[in-house]
């Protein structure tokens, strides 16, 4: 504890300069936050929208016409391949997380659960390719050797429908393209402001199980769901609204799923940035009580010498 | 149930949020089978839109019809409310002219590349953006 004078001060002076940084990384995440929530309510409007029409066209498309795998020949994906079961030789994983760092548990969170969940079914670098949304999840799987065979880095703050075109494109090309059977989405769900879920979402084919999922998820937005109910008329027919809106709906799913990480990303930080701003703050409180004591401890000193002094001086 | 509705409640929603919202005497949209108009009370309907414009009817008869170019997607109508479900939209005097003649002129370049190289997928998307450029051109110059 025999610490100079100035060794406390300048350690008081770094550590108020931190938590500067720190406060300031919180506000930004927090600005952020607000900003893609208030995105993320107008486009929930659009997904039940769209969810609620496919899945009442999809389930009657695959009650009647079975499980037939019909290949097309054509190079663009058709609906019966969105919905069809093909036996699974490969497995697409689709791992969604963060480029940047300071983000507290989100990273670790995801790839940690998606490790888990692949080694519950099986997973590994021969049955399954890594599709990385975000430079964490892509440097830590080409680390483990796993086959990286898309990587999408920079997704922006807020990202709008356009940024995720690109990605659903490629993916979708992918499956048509037979480098994987199925695709599960690996993200982390925002609950609130403090905490985050993991999810595993089997996006592709697109089952009944997709359809729980996202309708679990747009009961919240009950008043803009349609019942389509038997006396709705079809124009041109049934067919032909499912094969133009089907891959919108699977636009929609991945878009909702990447808002949805991005969200959790956003909260993530700002808690984190909070507790490290909490922290210094801790820090320069103890550290200004150790400097006042290290002051008054030093006047004593001179006190004592000077009075030693004239003592020594009679 | 208002059986001496006047209009209907068109809106138009993009993933982008909900763009347009007004009161109309009547909605006419264009299907890949051709254009279908809509009066209040009809039965309830759901088609899928062609890359084309929307033309809503003004309530004041010497106000012009507002159009709106559509990028595909569908029309849901029930109870005089009408929903239009797009992957993007946009208004007559939103519409960026400059870009949109630009958009044109790479889709055309497209086009001729894709076939030359005979790539079918190509070929269509390279179309379809045509048809979009063109559709926001024919819009804004109306």
């Amino acid at each position: 504890m025999a610490e100079s004078l100035m060794d406390v001060k300048r350690r008081i002076d770094s550590t108020k300069k931190t938590h500067q940084i720190t406060s300031a990384m919180q506000m930004v995440s927090t600005a952020k936050l607000n900003q893609i929530q208030k995105h993320t309510g107008t486009y929930q409007v659009y997904a039940s929208k769209v969810e609620s029409i496919v899945s009442h066209l999809a389930k009657a498309h695959l009650m009647t016409s079975g499980a037939g795998v019909t290949n097309s020949n054509s190079n663009t994906i058709s609906v019966s391949e969105l919905l069809a079961q093909r036996p699974v030789k490969k497995s697409g994983l689709l791992v969604i997380t963060s480029d940047r760092g300071l983000v507290g548990s989100y990273n670790s969170n995801v790839l940690r659960q998606t490790n888990d969940f692949m080694s519950e079914h099986g997973l590994n670098t021969d049955n399954a390719v890594v599709l990385a949304v975000g430079g964490t999840g892509a440097d830590f799987y080409k680390k483990n050797g796993m086959n990286v065979a898309y990587e999408y880095r920079g997704v922006s703050d807020v990202p709008t429908f356009k940024e995720v075109r690109e990605i659903v494109k490629t993916v979708t090309s992918m499956y048509h393209n037979e480098v994987f059977d199925e695709l599960y989405v690996f993200y982390n769900h925002f609950i609130n402001r403090l905490s985050s879920g993991f999810r595993a979402i089997k996006m592709l084919p697109i089952s009944e199980e997709t359809f729980a999922q996202s309708e679990k998820d747009n009961r919240k937005a009950k008043d803009t769901r349609v019942d389509v109910g038997p006396e709705y008329e079809m124009e041109p027919s049934e067919d032909a609204i499912l094969s133009a809106v089907l891959p919108q709906y699977a636009e929609s799913l991945v878009y909702g799923a990447i808002l949805d990480a991005k969200t959790a990303e956003h909260a993530s930080s700002s808690t984190a940035m909070k507790s490290a701003s909490d922290n210094a703050g801790d820090l320069i409180d103890s550290l200004n009580l150790k400097y006042n004591r290290a002051r008054q401890a030093a006047i004593t000193t001179e006190i004592t010498e000077i009075t030693g002094g004239l003592v020594a001086q009679e | 149930m208002a059986d001496n509705a006047k209009s209907i409640t068109v809106s138009i929603v993009t993933p982008d949020g909900q763009v347009y919202e007004n009161k109309t005497p009547m909605l006419v949209v264009r299907t890949i089978n051709g254009e279908l108009g809509i009066l209040p009370n009809h039965i309830p309907v759901i088609a899928s839109l062609a890359i084309d414009e929307v033309r809503i009817k003004q309530l004041e008869t010497d106000q012009e019809d507002d159009e709106i170019a559509v990028n595909g997607g569908f029309v849901e109508f029930s109870d005089n409310v009408a929903t239009i479900v797009a992957d993007s939209a946009e208004r007559q005097n939103d519409i960026d002219v400059a870009r949109a003649e630009n958009a044109r002129k790479r889709a055309e370049s497209r086009i001729q590349e894709a076939q030359q190289k005979h790539d079918d997928a190509e070929l269509a998307r390279a179309q379809v953006a045509l048809r979009r450029a063109v559709n926001r051109l024919h819009v804004a110059h109306r």
